[in-house]
Parts: C-alpha cells; structure tokens; sequence
C-alpha cells in the first residue's frame, strides 16, 4: 500500500524557514514553485527537502516550526489528554518532519531530545486512541467512520491490517446471507493488486 | 536575464491556452499528478487516466533536464533542480506502475469495462490499452500451451472462471475537499442503507464503492 518513505516524501513538500549562509539573489524557480532570493543571515521560506538538501552541504541553518518546541507539544499533549476526538495538529506530518530534521539538523533545534520524547509521546497516545476506536469499530458491525485530523502516518499504521479486517467481516457476511441459496456459486474471485506487506514502525 | 523555468511555463501556459483550458502553471500540474498518484494507489479499481498532465510534467523533466546541461555544474540551483526532478520521476514512475499493476491483475474485467466506454471518458491511455491488450493475449496464449498438455478431461477453461475482479467494496479512507450533500453506504452487516454528508475537509473511512464517483469527479481525495 503506502510505505512510511512515500509519506515523508509527502511531508517533505511541507514549507519550512531556513537561515542561509551564502548570497544567491536571483529566485530559483523549481517546479513546485520560486523560492528565493537567498541572502546569508536572512531567514526565508522553503519546502523540506530543498532545506534538508542545503543543510546537508552545509549551506544553512534549519529554524524550528513554531510548533516544536517543547513547551508547546506539551500542551498539544494536554489537549489530546483532554479530548475525546482527534485534535487538529499544527501539522499534518508531525512525527515525520521531527524525525527529519533531528536526523539531518539537531543541531540547529534546541532540546533536540526533549522534543522527540514529546512527539513520541503525543504520536503514543493518538495510537492508543486510534487502537480503541478500530476496536470499537469493528465490534460494533459499522460501515462508516469520521476520522477527523488523523494523519497520513496515523492511518497508514492501522493499515492495511483495519481496512482488511473489515473487508473479510463483509465478504463472511454476504457469504453467510446469501448461504441460503447457496448452488448459485459462480461468484467470480476477487482481490486486491498488491499482496498486503506489513510493517512496523519506530521513531 | 530570464531564468529557465520562467520560459519553460510560459510555453507551457500557451500550449495549455491552445486547448481552451484553464491557465495552468507547472506546480498546479505537479499538484494534480501527485493527488492522481495517491488516489490511483488507494483505489481498488483503475481510474481515469491522466496522460496530459502526466506527459505535461515529462515535457517539463525533459526541457529542464536539456537546460541544466548547459549551466555550470557550480551553480547551487543545479543540485535542487535535479533532485526535484529525481522526486517527480519517482512519483510519475510509482503512478504509472500502480496503475500497471491493476492492469496485469484485472486485465479481463479492464479490458471488458474499457471495450463499453468512448474515447474521451477512457479509462485507459492508448498506451496502457495496447499492454492491456497484449497482456491478454499472451496469458492466452499461455494458459492454451498448458492446457495442451494435461488430460482430456481438464484440458478446457472457462473463460469467466479466469476474470479476477477488484473488490470495490473495499474500504478506503478518504477526505472530502467539498461539501457533499448525501452519500449512500451499504451496510451489508444489516442489510441497511445509510446515508451520510461529507463536510468540507472532513476525514472518514467507507466502503470505496459509496464515493467511487467522487474520486473520479474529484471531489474526495482517497488517502
């Protein structure tokens, strides 16, 4: 289905502010859009990756999204204690974008640590959420769900184990309805193009 | 001193003025390729083709490539242009094949579907429809070879018994970009019909069957 890479590549698109250390005036128009002009020590806004790439020649510093700090994933964390529902987070790529940049830039964000503890934290309780709710779910015998604010990275943890489970309890349903008048059985086979792969994920 | 890209998209811009469509600029149709690649992967069934602005973007990675060639290889902006370059290709490549693979795996029941519709709502790409077409042919031509050689009695195949079909009843998650005011779902545990309203920007997992016009309208974004 999805691997994790593929969703960060996703969350490379995200924009983020880098500080440059070398002068580059006119704009560079990529495909995904200009960005530009690059001044040293002045801050400007890119996507990820362009980030990501310059940071590993050593060509800028990487300033931190608002939102990781650790004072605010605490109270991010907070209100998912609070909540019934998903919250909306600041970004739909949180633990995708930390990981990156703690991989490529710790240096450039202060208490590089403290915040990976807190993402994972918030990443742990949104899981454990999400875990009851399929649970849920599947014993209640329902066919639709709002999943409000859950990320790319969120679904794709439950899959594709969630959504096979509940296309094996409606194909033993119809079988099982439709038992009575069981010598029409030229049901023609069906199946999905990939052969499911599972995986685990760590931070 | 015009840079690269300012010629490439106003080319682009003209061609797409030609056809009477809307202004289009190269990031819109990055935008529209990578939404089709998501979709294409989560989507039971094969969706309409986007050969245009697949082949859009391949024109783009191709003048692009032609005009990196000839600045200096010191120039900063060569290593960021080629790495986006490498990130489209591997999404156009992972859209092409997903759809490939569906192709291979349903290849009867496409091919029958494709054969009810007209040329401008295809499904398929030329190209995609003469593998379609050749895949058939050899697994034919194959399954005919066996069959040669095993008893008289088993030696016949029914041509239905071999149509794999996608289960479209399969569930998907999706995101609504647009208010939609009723969508039926089929809740085949009780033998009910619900109907629901998706509300703009509202997440949820259903049966992909209950959007499926949706998708293609492009209305839900499956993800």
């Amino acid at each position: 289905m999805m691997h994790p890479a593929e969703i960060e590549y996703m969350a490379e698109n995200e924009i983020i502010q880098i500080v440059p250390t070398f002068n580059h005036a006119s704009h560079v128009h990529l495909i995904c859009g200009s960005y530009g002009p690059f001044r040293a020590g002045l801050p400007l806004n890119v996507p990820i990756w362009v980030a990501l790439n310059l940071r590993q020649k050593k060509t800028c510093r990487i300033l931190a999204p608002d939102w990781m700090a650790v004072d605010k994933l605490q109270e991010r964390l907070e209100e998912e204690k609070a909540s019934k529902f998903f919250t909306q987070l600041p970004t739909n790529f949180y633990l995708e974008i930390t990981q990156m940049l703690l991989t490529v830039a710790s240096e450039d964000i202060p208490q590089g640590n403290d915040i990976k503890t807190a993402v994972k934290d918030l990443w742990d309780l949104r899981i454990a959420k999400l875990r009851s709710s399929v649970d849920l779910f599947v014993k209640e015998g329902r066919v639709q769900a709002s999943l409000n604010h859950l990320t790319p990275m969120e679904i794709n943890s439950v899959r594709p184990i969630f959504p096979d489970t509940l296309d094996a309890l409606m194909t033993l349903h119809e079988h099982i309805n439709s038992s009575d008048d069981r010598e029409d059985s030229s049901q023609s086979s069906v199946a999905t193009p990939s052969s499911s792969t599972s995986f685990s994920l760590s931070l | 001193m015009l840079t690269i890209m300012d010629i490439d998209i106003r080319d682009l811009i003209d061609e797409e003025d030609d056809d009477n469509q809307e202004e289009m600029t190269a990031q819109k149709v990055l935008q529209i390729v990578e939404r089709a690649w998501l979709n294409e992967k989560f989507s039971p069934e094969i969706l309409p083709h986007q050969t245009d602005y697949v082949d859009c973007l391949l024109e783009q990675i191709k003048g692009m490539e032609g005009n990196l060639a000839k600045l200096s290889k010191t120039d900063p902006k060569v290593d960021l242009h080629k790495l986006e370059l490498e990130r489209i290709k591997f999404v156009i490549t992972s859209y092409l094949r997903t759809r490939l693979k569906k192709i291979e795996s349903f290849c009867v029941r496409v091919l029958e579907e494709e054969a009810t519709r007209s040329e401008e709502d295809a499904y398929l790409s030329p190209a995609e429809l003469k593998f379609a077409k050749e895949f058939a042919l050899n697994a034919d031509n194959h399954f005919d070879t066996i069959l040669r050689h095993m008893p008289h009695l088993y030696n016949k195949l029914d041509r239905n018994k071999k149509i794999i079909e996608p289960n479209l009843n399969s569930f998907v998650f999706l995101k609504c970009n647009k208010h939609i005011d009723s969508v039926i779902i089929k809740n085949t545990l009780e033998g009910q019909e619900e109907e629901i309203v998706l509300e703009d920007g509202s997440q949820h997992l259903m049966p992909y069957s209950s959007i499926a016009e949706f998708v293609k309208k492009g209305t839900v974004q499956l993800i």
